[in-house]
């Protein structure tokens, strides 16, 4: 607790540096100079000035998004342990509500967006509503195999105290099987490469881009605050699953964490380079595929397995 | 006692109105007040039963030969409590919601049904033998089957009620024949005795109840008359059908599993199995559905395979030893079938709430109906999220019961595994699918732009309707918070289910204690960003402008997402399931001119139902045509020759194999 709470403050302060990496890491590997590195801080800024356009198909539904996102994905972050050590709350049974709560959050985003009675918008949501079916069964499979694994309902137990799941346990080999189920849900969810592509400007096109088109100012600005949470709390999901297990100074610890973290944005950032957009039609495959990975990680656990 | 006079309240609620006849409005202040004020009373009655330590038993002999017998237990309690709530809030909603004054003559005649529905279900909970609770099932069947036939006039209504008689009366057939065989092996119309049967014969038993039971309950593939009945009826007979009514089915498995007491695993296995296909089969059809009522009554298809999944899971934990499991899991069934009953009323009143202001279920022609409609679509609102099991509601709180229960079930190796594994992935997938349907509720029906100019002329519903709503509204938003006032009822009822003492790990309060933990949690940062918000908002600039078309500048209403194609790529991809017959003339032409582009969803089971069972037996039928001659002397031979050849076969039981 005591710990944990600067670390959480402190995340705060990075979500934004961090979704900056991405296009940063982008623009490297293509040879450009791209976006300064603070990018997403002044655009910050510049949203929460503005004033707000509403649309007159828009109804109280619409003014709630911006509330309810950036809340479900910040009580997230409260249950999310953070380097290892525990997080600011936690109890038996908080992943249930942690990822209730992401499916509320998409409950709004997309009632939001077909409140502007826009059709680019009805599509993205659409898309948005059949993609999480799937990625939400990948994630279930993998609580349950990390609640075999820890023998806890809870965050704080799947990663830290001495049945944390990293890859210093001896079941090292399946768990990097969920490392990359794992990071395709992260793609998914959070509409990055191969999924969606955060930078186009086709409305035809895009998922989670086109369902937020109409919000404007500090409501937009909201929303993207709710979505570095989301892909922060997607990455340190499996930054947590890639420590070298529980290193004993707690500096070396932070460390090795922000390593892995940086890793992880890093590696975003070059499969948005080197890979194109799926179609439509693949996508649905590209995410059950980490549903196969994470059911044959759950599989090799069991006796008649070994 | 209380309830005995609420029943008895509520029989008089349902003869008033003929005295009253012709008059509409003074036949039904009597019926409203005095089923109203009957479910009052007997939701008063059943909370007194549910702690009360002895079961109160009652039993006559009637006609000299059937003994009829009752027994309120805890079980038979908290079912009562279910049914009496909902029926209170179904009669205060018909106050306002019959108002056809062209149709006085059966609505009058409804509340009679209405009456005898209530009872009977009260009834069949609270049956003590065989032939009680098959007088109940039959008067329950029978009552609601009339009440569908309300808007008579339409041929698709007729046609719905009668495949709601010919389930009904096919689930009954195999009913009795589970009661005939328990009775051949007990010797007894009691239930009691059957604990010591062999193990094969309790299986017979119990799959027999099963497929009649099942058929009450919409279990895949016994539901397809759900779908039909539902939207036929008036919205308040069919949230009592959909809230309660079904669950009479889940009743009766409960209790042929208490009067059973099985061993094995096999039980909840079947029945885990049957929940898995039952909930992904539900949510499947509803997303695809286009009538709104139609989508209520798959969805309600969705929560009984919720409700089948925990039931399994609860089972397969006794079987195995781990009474904690089970404990949790039933516990999660019974508060979801609490929890269902309330927002599902509460979004069939909804949907009638609709219908009545905009005088259509066509989810492709409504639209923006929440700015007319704000109550209603506040209510709805509620409703679906407490049905997707979002948190802070009372959904929620059920499937958090259900999912601890199979996440315990981890540590199981071999089958069991694969068991618990099937629980939680199906849980999770029919979780998102909810969402994905109610969101197209919302979206479609309360949101965006009017669809066509009724959807734009609605108006809000009346005083009645509006408190009918608001009360399980309310309820799902307590139960959300602070489920700590039902732990009591739903622990007692757990324990008899589970047939034992309380045990140590058999404690719901910590959980409930965490949950309203997480929902404190969550609501004081919903209100640190309100706060937040309203700052950054102040003095600024607010305007208003039509939507922001990507550079189109004459939007139509029509242009938006319809209903059909926000769920299309979901249902392709289980069209397996949900057959979606297109047809389409295609664009000629460089400059197309009008198109012809129509899509419906089928249902699987009812094509195979249909193709494999009714078509054969109408042929095999047609053959035996020759008997049925409209000559009654002829019909009366029948019957003495059918009695003879029976008293013959009994008599000389050489004849017999």
């Amino acid at each position: 607790m005591t710990t944990s709470l600067p670390l959480f403050l402190g995340s705060l302060l990075l979500l934004p540096l961090l979704a900056g990496l991405i296009p940063k890491v982008k623009a490297f590997l293509t040879g450009k100079k791209g976006p300064p590195l603070l990018i997403k801080y002044y655009t910050l800024i510049k949203l929460l000035a503005k004033g707000s356009v509403y649309s007159t198909s828009t109804t109280f539904v619409f003014r709630a998004a911006p509330v309810v996102v950036p809340a479900v994905y910040l009580t997230a972050l409260l249950f999310l342990p953070l380097a290892g050590m525990p997080p600011v709350l936690s109890f038996s049974g908080d992943i249930i509500l942690i990822f209730y709560l992401f499916a509320l959050g998409r409950f709004f985003t997309i009632c939001a967006a077909l409140d502007t009675a826009s059709p680019f918008e009805g599509m993205g949501t659409s898309r948005e509503a059949f993609f999480s079916v799937l990625s939400e069964a990948t994630v279930f499979m993998v609580l349950f195999l990390f609640c075999r694994l820890s023998s806890s309902l809870e965050l704080a137990g799947f990663f830290t105290g001495s049945k944390a799941i990293n890859l210093s346990r001896p079941e090292a080999g399946l768990l990097l099987l969920v490392v990359v189920a794992m990071f395709i849900v992260l793609l998914t969810e959070n509409a990055r490469v191969p999924v969606d592509d955060p930078a186009t400007h086709l409305e035809l096109t895009m998922i989670h881009e086109v369902m937020i088109l109409d919000h404007s100012g500090p409501d937009l600005a909201l929303l993207e605050l709710g979505a570095w949470c989301k892909l922060y709390f997607y990455a340190v999901f499996v930054a947590n699953i890639l420590l070298p297990g529980q290193v004993s100074p707690a500096g070396l610890r932070i460390m090795a964490f922000l390593g892995s973290l940086l890793l992880i944005y890093a590696v975003i950032g070059v499969v948005e380079s080197v890979t194109a957009r799926y179609k439509m039609p693949m996508v649905p495959k590209f995410i059950l595929t980490s549903f196969a990975f994470a059911f044959f990680a759950a599989i090799l656990t069991l006796e008649w397995a070994r | 006692m209380l309830i005995v006079v609420g029943l008895l309240l509520i029989a008089t609620g349902g003869v008033l109105p003929l005295f009253f006849w012709p008059r509409l409005v003074a036949a039904k202040v009597p019926a409203v007040f005095g089923i109203g004020a009957g479910s009052l009373l007997g939701l008063w009655g059943a909370i007194v039963a549910l702690s009360a330590p002895q079961a109160a038993t009652w039993a006559c002999d009637w006609l000299g030969a059937l003994r009829l017998s009752f027994r309120v237990d805890i079980l038979s309690a908290f079912f009562l409590l279910c049914i009496f709530a909902v029926s209170f809030l179904a009669a205060l909603y018909s106050y306002h919601y019959l108002d056809d004054p062209s149709k006085t003559t059966r609505s009058v005649f409804s509340y009679l049904l209405l009456a005898v529905l209530i009872i009977s279900m009260a009834l069949v909970v609270c049956a003590d033998n065989l032939i009680s609770l098959a007088l109940a099932w039959e008067l329950m069947s029978i009552s609601s089957g009339f009440l569908v036939f309300y808007d008579y006039e339409q041929l698709e209504n007729r046609r719905a009620g009668y495949i709601y008689f010919i389930f009904t009366q096919a689930g009954a057939l195999f009913l009795f024949t589970a009661f005939g065989v328990l009775f051949a092996q007990t010797g007894t119309f009691d239930l009691t005795g059957a604990e010591n049967l062999s193990a094969g014969v309790k299986l017979a038993i119990f799959l027999l109840a099963l497929v009649g039971f099942g058929s009450k309950a919409g279990v895949v593939p016994l539901h397809t008359w759900l779908p039909q009945a539902h939207p036929a009826a008036p919205s308040h007979v069919s949230a009592l059908m959909s809230g309660i009514m079904i669950k009479m089915g889940i009743y009766g498995i409960l209790r042929f599993y208490l009067v059973l007491a099985p061993e094995t695993p096999a039980f909840g296995r079947i029945i885990l199995v049957l929940g898995v296909i039952t909930g992904i089969v539900g949510v499947a059809q509803a997303l695809a559905q286009n009538n709104l009522k139609k989508l209520l009554a798959y969805s309600s298809i969705e929560n009984v395979g919720i409700i089948l999944i925990g039931l399994g899971l609860g089972m397969l934990g006794t079987a195995s030893g781990r009474p904690t499991l089970a404990f949790w899991s039933f516990a999660g069934a019974l508060l979801h079938l609490l929890n269902h009953a309330l927002f599902k009323s509460l979004l069939f009143f909804g949907a009638g709430s609709v219908m009545h202001g905009s005088h259509t279920l066509e989810m492709d022609r409504l639209g923006g109906l929440m700015k007319r409609m704000r109550f209603t679509g506040l209510a709805f609102l509620i409703g679906s999220l407490a049905i997707c099991g979002l948190p802070p509601f009372n959904g929620f709180v059920s499937e958090l019961l259900i999912y601890v229960s199979a996440f315990r079930g981890s540590t199981l190796e071999g089958g069991d595994f694969l068991f618990a594994v099937m629980a939680v992935v199906s849980l999770a997938v029919i979780g998102g699918l909810a969402v994905a349907c109610f969101t197209k509720v919302i979206g479609i029906v309360f949101l965006g732009e009017p669809r066509s100019i009724a959807a734009g002329e609605v108006h809000e519903s009346k005083l009645s309707m509006k408190l009918a709503m608001m009360i399980p509204a309310l309820a799902c938003i307590i139960i959300g918070l602070a489920p700590m006032f039902l732990i009591r009822p739903i622990s007692a009822t757990t324990l008899q289910l589970l047939g034992r003492a309380a045990f140590p790990g058999a404690d719901l309060r910590p959980v409930y204690i965490n949950i309203s933990f997480g929902a404190a949690v969550f609501l004081g940062i919903i209100v640190l960003i309100l706060g937040l918000r309203t700052l950054l908002y102040r003095g600024k600039d607010i305007v208003q402008a039509p939507t922001w078309g990507c550079g189109f500048t004459r939007p139509t209403a029509r242009i938006q997402y319809t209903g059909a194609s926000y769920a299309s790529p979901l249902v392709g991809f289980f069209r397996a399931i949900v057959p979606v017959r297109e047809s389409f003339d295609g664009l000629k032409g460089l400059f197309p001119g009008l198109v012809n582009y129509q899509s419906l969803s089928e249902d699987r089971a009812e094509q195979l139902s249909v193709e494999a069972v009714a078509q054969p037996l109408v042929r095999l039928m047609k053959r035996l045509r020759w008997i049925q001659h409209g000559n009654i002397q002829l019909y009366i031979a029948y019957i003495v020759v059918a009695i003879i050849a029976a008293a013959m076969l009994i008599s000389y039981p050489v004849f017999l194999p």
